[in-house]
């Protein structure tokens, strides 16, 4: 029993002797149970069933599950405890989310921060001086990061953009700041049916700057994750001059509990907090700027929307869209309208729509068949 | 009403899921589970914004 819990928790004999060690590592099976029991109410009490208690309770139980997500991924407490890392061998895997390695509870790897560092890795036998530039010269050693792509493969193939909605620890902090009450910058529902003579300038101005914001995320994907860290230089460029998760969850508490890394804050300290500190307040006035226009993983996770086991599906004989109803598209934080594409790679499978549908038109799941028996519409439909 | 085929809705998934499976198997066997780990047990000081 004992060598099990050294193993899982990566730690050597001779830690055990210490109490902090000992007291995190009871806290972490307590934080455990704690969360697998609020996952199995929710269960038990229906919660999942996502339009059956409306829009409020289902808002309630988004949040509550990101949140205990968040916490049972980052329960190593012994790193809470003492202000270090995990070092043991679940980290060989990744956690779905955009969740720092370096945050000192997390039990997983981050897929972006994986991903980049199979793109550091160089080839020792093929290097090479270059004396005209007298720079050593490393050829990548992977030029393709196989095991994360794998694994994004699988995680999209299952629930696509499930993980925005419901498990990413990014994406709750950035809810939790939009449930602030201040006025919202909100643009008009579903941006490509807005009818320019109705709308002034200045919206449609920011409707088509949003639309084409959201294209950066793959440009960060493919610059800043890809080619940056492959070509340039053995660095993981995303995270060292992006990420807002690495410094939330992993430097600034790791820098508040231990004076000797605080001591380093330098320059590059000061830009990843601006960045920070910008989308955080953006994000009380704008839903999710990050997962709008910055995050690779939500870039990634999109292109599976369309072809997952898991779905959006539009009951088009239930529905009222004939009668002019949009609860869905207004309710949408994301701006999409879900009865004309239920799969919209930029839909964060955040249940809104599902929860807020008073005809109960829109589901979600793996299986989905309408009362009499016919297939839900999955695909686009133009016409609405 | 237009609806996907069986095939759409359940085999490209499926088969999508497989492939998935077959990069990771080859992904770890090659090293880069290793190279993962490697990482991921240092504090990443650009995570941090240190580095
Ligand atoms: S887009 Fe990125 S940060 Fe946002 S929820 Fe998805 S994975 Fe997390
Ligand atoms: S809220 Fe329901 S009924 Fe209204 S348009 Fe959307 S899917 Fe149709
Ligand atoms: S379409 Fe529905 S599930 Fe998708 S982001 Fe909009 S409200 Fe959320």
């Amino acid at each position: 029993m004992k060598e099990i819990i050294l193993w899982l928790f990566g730690l050597e004999e001779e830690a055990l002797s210490d109490p902090t060690t000992v007291a995190g590592i009871i806290a972490s099976f307590v934080v455990i149970a704690a969360c697998l029991a609020v996952f199995i109410t929710l269960i038990v009490k229906g919660r999942y069933k996502i339009n059956r208690f409306g829009n409020k309770v289902w808002q309630r139980t988004k949040l509550i599950t990101q949140g205990t997500w968040f916490i049972l991924t980052n329960s190593f407490m012994v790193g809470w405890f003492k202000g270090t890392i995990y070092q043991g061998k679940l980290k060989y895997m990744c956690v779905p989310g955009m969740n720092c390695y370096s945050c000192p509870g997390a039990w997983g790897a981050c897929p972006i921060g994986a991903m980049q560092a199979i793109f550091d890795e160089f080839d020792a036998t093929k290097s090479w001086y270059d004396p005209e530039t007298h720079t050593l010269v490393q050829p990548p050693l992977y030029w393709v990061a196989f095991y994360i792509i794998g694994f994004i493969m699988i995680v999209g193939a299952l629930c696509g953009r499930f993980i925005c909605g419901l498990l990413c620890p990014f994406g709750w902090v950035q809810d939790l700041l939009y449930k602030i009450p201040v006025k919202k910058l909100k643009l008009p529902r579903d941006e490509r049916r807005i009818n320019a003579s109705k709308h002034p300038g200045a919206v449609r101005f920011f409707l088509g700057l949003d639309r084409a914001l959201r294209y950066f995320k793959y440009a960060f994907l493919v610059i800043m994750v890809i080619f940056l860290p492959l070509i340039v230089s053995a660095n993981p460029w995303f995270c060292k001059y992006v990420c807002p998760s690495g410094m939330l969850i992993g430097g600034i508490p790791l820098m508040s509990m231990n004076e000797s890394l605080a001591a380093q804050a330098a320059s590059l300290t000061l830009l990843k907090m601006s960045i920070l500190v910008s989308l955080l307040v953006i994000s009380v006035f704008l839903y999710r700027p990050f997962c709008r226009y910055i995050c690779p993983l939500g870039a990634l996770y999109s292109l599976f929307n369309p072809i997952s086991l898991y779905k959006y599906g539009i009951d088009d004989s239930k529905c009222n869209r004939c009668k002019g109803c949009h609860a869905c598209a207004n309710a949408c934080p994301m701006g999409i309208d879900p009865v004309k594409t239920p799969n919209n790679p930029e839909c964060i499978r955040c249940g809104t729509c599902n929860a807020t549908c008073p005809q109960k038109a829109i589901h979600s799941g793996f299986k989905f068949k309408t009362a009499d028996g016919s297939a839900i519409r999955t695909r686009k439909n133009k016409n609405n | 009403m237009k609806t996907e085929s069986k095939f759409l809705r359940y085999g490209i998934p499926v088969i999508v899921l497989l492939i998935g499976a077959g990069f990771m198997i080859y992904g770890a066997t090659d090293g880069e589970a290793f190279a993962v780990l490697k990482k991921a047990v240092a504090i990443c000081m650009e995570c941090i914004g240190l580095g």
